[in-house]
């Protein structure tokens, strides 16, 4: 996991919450064009990380962070967060398309805010993010239905396509898939399979299966601190620390 | 053995107690919808001698003429829906201004100590905002603003005709300084009550804070916005006082802005105390019984909104789509898809535009936002000038007097102008302090009890279809006009021949009236904060129903009832209308419940226009009392309610 091929790299990042740290000394490599999962007990700070590789965690009250995050070299704590976010997308636990807005114009949001105005060439954008997220099929005939009127593992799939639509560098999940069915589930992580390669992906996930299935590395976090990070398959089957090998064997957790 | 059996001889006791009192309970509600019922039937039975006279003519007929008996309302009218049309045009933009720098962009130590100053804007009393418009806007508008539109429209309409400052444009801005805090903190409360995940959803799509509001957040507050406004549109048509003292009050039908007018409640505040019995009085009673049922129906609406707004939203509910959505979505039409000369796997070279264009666009959308940001501001300091204004100008010219412990003992002054040689009294307003406490006392004695049964009856009754219509009324009925009320109650009296129509009984059961709805949602709303669970584990404990009400529930809302019960109590202390046409007046202490007697409000409003100097700054004092106190009473609700509300996230 060298630094050249990093897409995004946390140094020494710290995030605080008012007066309580959830987040200690983090350095971490993300590699380009893979899909990276992050693991770990409830409040060990995984939500946390996420949210400071787009800047979203500054958005919380009273919250704050220290330390550098490079993305493509490039510390995006001093850029633009408007233009960060543009290229780092999110897709949050809880599927929230825009409410009282139909599936085109949730889609075409993202595309709108860059400035494409012309009718056909948010028509491609629109069908292309869906045909990316597998919905296409399941939403051509009512593409102005509300978005809020689809089922829970369609209106996910149609907040990722909100998020592709801009065609953003890096996207973000978190537990994507917490609020979902089984069948929903699997849905969505063939589709994170098949985002590899185009678009750098990082999952928040509690649940160790899916982590193992989709992602080529794994981090573990516990109170805040990373403990261990490396290539799914070492992480799961030979820990460097104990404290991995207590965890992703179902001790605790 | 024995022991048992007493103890549960003292179970039934407690258990009959309670459901006598739960039986209480339930028919002070009846006797609630009882009383809105009543308000109705008597004010259109007191109206019918001049709905048989006059049929609809009465709605298009344009003289009032006493003396021929001939009565039109047609000027009121249009001066009612003027007044408060234009004031909703003028209050629904800077109230979303004001809403959306609060909740979405100020920083975030100063969001609370604005809101507040905005929410408490709404607590001043209106003959105060009516005084202030007399000394401080009315001269402006004469001198400065109406001269100048005279000039800029070239004296074409609606600027036609002579400054005076009375009329309907002073009318319509005193209505939008009112109205704005209404607007402004229902519609800040839609925003914030929009879940966070949309606003963050919109933000990672790269979109500045402005744009994250508009798509992310406005859509969704739609429908607590509305409620707002409507409710807003519902203050200004019922609107008395303030607008009494600003609009001239002429019977004409207005050709200018420039024009004096009358509105449905400035006019019966005019002419009722005057009107003669018979066909006179019963003309007034119609422009009672027609605000009644405007207001009745507006504010029908708002309450409604609001109540379905405030449904929980989430999970597996179907999707809302009202018949804006569907008009929306039906007007654009479905994209022409899949587009045959345009592959969606094709190459994007817009893409690529788009991104050359990036950098530029870049710089507009800032610009945009700061524009925004300057903006709202704006709207905010646009909405707290009067307020600030208002307490400057009482400061100003009641500040010497509130300071002097005889100004709240002392007989009001005779009045006098100071001239070489003579010193005039200062004065006070005891007697109307007085007064004002006695007829609050009264009507305490049975809003307080009466409201706080019905709203226990209603938060323990309140999941059935019945209970919310009754829930539901009495949200209305707090937003009737007060001088409707008056109006009822001073011909309830005169209805069951009681010779002291104007008496300190007919103003207690005036103000009772008017807090009684207010005491009742306070508590109902107040019960409702009770989390479920502690209810339900009370009851999994075994506890009997009412005692998980009586003892469970309302020790654990106690602080928020208080404040509700003091809110109703300094809403009353500081209406105008219900005094004015029940208590009477009196330059007197008390004497005896039925003779006329002095009060706060009504002293204001009688010297408010005085040519005496020592009495208008009596009346200033007396302002500047009744403004402290509803700031204090206002301000300290708030703070207690948002320690509760800061404690239980602590907790949760």
């Amino acid at each position: 996991m060298s630094g050249e091929s990093a897409k995004l790299r946390a140094v020494g990042l710290n995030a605080w919450y008012g007066r309580r740290q959830a987040l200690y000394d983090v350095s971490l490599d993300i590699p380009t064009g893979q899909v990276t999962a992050i693991v770990g007990p409830s409040g060990c700070g995984k939500s946390t990380f996420l949210r400071c590789l787009n800047r979203l965690h500054e958005e919380v009250p009273r919250a704050r962070t220290s330390g550098q995050i490079l993305l493509d070299g490039e510390d995006l704590m001093r850029q633009d967060p408007v233009t960060v976010r543009f290229r780092v997308g999110m897709v949050f636990q809880k599927p929230s398309p825009f409410p009282h807005t139909s599936i085109y114009d949730n889609v075409a949001a993202g595309l709108r805010l860059m400035g494409v105005r012309r009718r056909d060439e948010l028509d491609q954008g629109v069908v292309r993010a869906l045909m990316l997220a597998g919905l296409w099929e399941e939403v051509e005939d009512k593409i102005d239905a509300p978005g809020e009127g689809l089922s829970g593992g369609q209106q996910q799939r149609l907040c990722i396509a909100r998020a592709l639509a801009v065609e953003p560098e890096v996207l973000l999940m978190d537990e994507p898939c917490s609020a979902l069915d089984p069948i929903a589930t699997h849905r969505i992580e063939t589709l994170i399979q098949s985002l590899k390669g185009r678009f750098t992906v990082v999952v928040v996930t509690h649940n160790l299966f899916q982590a193992r299935r989709v992602s080529e590395s794994t981090a573990f976090f516990y109170l805040g601190k990373l403990v261990e990070f490396g290539p799914t398959a070492t992480i799961f089957e030979s820990p460097r620390e104990k404290l991995t090998e207590n965890y992703v064997t179902g001790r605790f957790g | 053995m024995r022991s048992t059996s007493v103890r549960a001889g003292r179970w039934t006791l407690l258990r009959w107690l309670g459901r006598t009192f739960l039986g209480l309970a339930v028919v002070a509600t009846i006797a609630f919808v009882a009383l809105v019922a009543g308000l109705a039937y008597l004010l259109a039975h007191a109206s019918w001698q001049s709905i048989r006279t006059f049929g609809f003519g009465f709605l298009t007929g344009t003289t009032w003429d006493p003396i021929h008996n001939i009565y039109g309302a047609a000027p009121a009218i249009a001066g009612t829906l003027i007044t408060s049309g234009l004031a909703l045009l003028f209050a629904v933009p800077i109230s979303l201004g004001v809403a959306i720098f609060l909740a979405e962009i100020a920083p975030r130590w100063v969001r609370r100590p604005l809101a507040y100053a905005v929410d408490l804007s709404a607590a001043i009393p209106s003959v105060v905002y009516g005084f202030w418009a007399y000394i401080v806007l009315v001269p402006l508008m004469r001198t400065t603003v109406e001269p100048a539109l005279a000039r800029w429209s070239g004296g074409r309409f609606p600027f036609s005709s002579t400054p005076i400052g009375y009329d309907l444009l002073t009318a319509t801005l005193v209505l939008t300084i009112m109205i704005l805090p209404t607007i402004s903190a229902l519609s800040r409360e839609a925003l914030l009550a929009v879940p966070r995940i949309h606003r963050e959803s919109a933000l990672s799509l790269g979109a500045t804070r402005w744009e994250a509001t508009r798509i992310g957040v406005l859509k969704s507050a739609r429908g607590g916005i509305t409620a707002g406004v409507v409710l807003g549109l519902g203050r200004a048509l019922g609107e008395t006082i303030a607008v009494t003292m600003v609009i001239g009050n002429i019977f004409i039908l207005p050709n200018s802005l420039f024009s004096e007018g009358a509105t449905l409640a400035s006019w019966i505040v005019d002419t009722f105390p005057d009107a003669t019995p018979g066909i006179d009085r019963s003309a007034v009673l119609e422009l009672a019984l027609i605000l009644l049922i405007i207001t009745f129906a507006i504010n029908g609406v708002a309450r409604w909104l609001l109540r379905r707004g405030r449904n929980p939203d989430d999970d597996g509910a179907p999707p809302h789509r009202s018949w804006w959505d569907r008009l929306r979505a039906r007007r654009t039409r479905a994209p022409s898809l899949p587009t045959a000369e345009l592959d969606p796997l094709g190459p994007e070279p817009w893409r690529a535009r788009a991104a050359e264009r990036a950098a530029s666009r870049r710089r507009r959308r800032r610009a945009v936002q700061a524009a925004v940001v300057g903006l709202t501001a704006f709207c905010l300091l646009l909405a707290l000038a009067p307020f600030a204004s208002v307490i400057a100008t009482a400061v100003e010219r009641g500040g010497s007097l509130v300071i002097q412990p005889s100004f709240y003992t002392s007989l009001p002054p005779i009045g006098c102008n100071p001239h070489p040689g003579v010193t005039c009294q200062v004065g006070g307003i005891g007697p109307e302090i007085q007064g004002t406490l006695i007829m609050l006392g009264l009507g305490a004695l049975v809003a307080m009890p009466g409201g706080l049964l019905i709203g226990i009856c209603l938060a323990e009754y309140g999941r059935g279809r019945l209970a919310r219509v009754v829930s539901l009324l009495a949200d209305v009925m707090t937003g009737v006009p007060t001088i409707i009320l008056g109006v009822f109650v001073f011909t309830f009296f005169l209805y069951a021949d009681h010779d002291a129509t104007l008496s300190a009984l007919s103003g207690g059961v005036g103000l009772g009236v008017l807090m009684l709805p207010i005491t009742a949602r306070a508590t109902e709303e107040a019960l409702g904060t009770v989390p479920a669970a502690v209810r339900e584990s009370a009851l999994a404990l075994g506890f009997p129903r009412h005692r998980v009400t009586l003892r469970v529930a309302l020790k654990s809302s106690r602080a928020v009832l208080v404040t509700g019960l003091l809110l109703a109590a300094s809403r009353a202390a500081g209406d105008t209308a219900v005094l004015l046409l029940t208590a009477g007046g009196s330059s007197f202490y008390f004497h005896s419940l039925d003779t006329e007697t002095a009060a706060i409000t009504p002293f204001i409003f009688d010297n408010f226009g005085s040519n005496y100097q020592n009495l208008q700054a009596a009346a200033w004092g007396a302002a500047l009392v009744l403004l402290i106190i509803m700031l204090v009473i206002g301000l300290s609700a708030r703070l207690a309610v948002a320690a509760r509300a800061d404690a239980a996230e602590a907790t949760g």
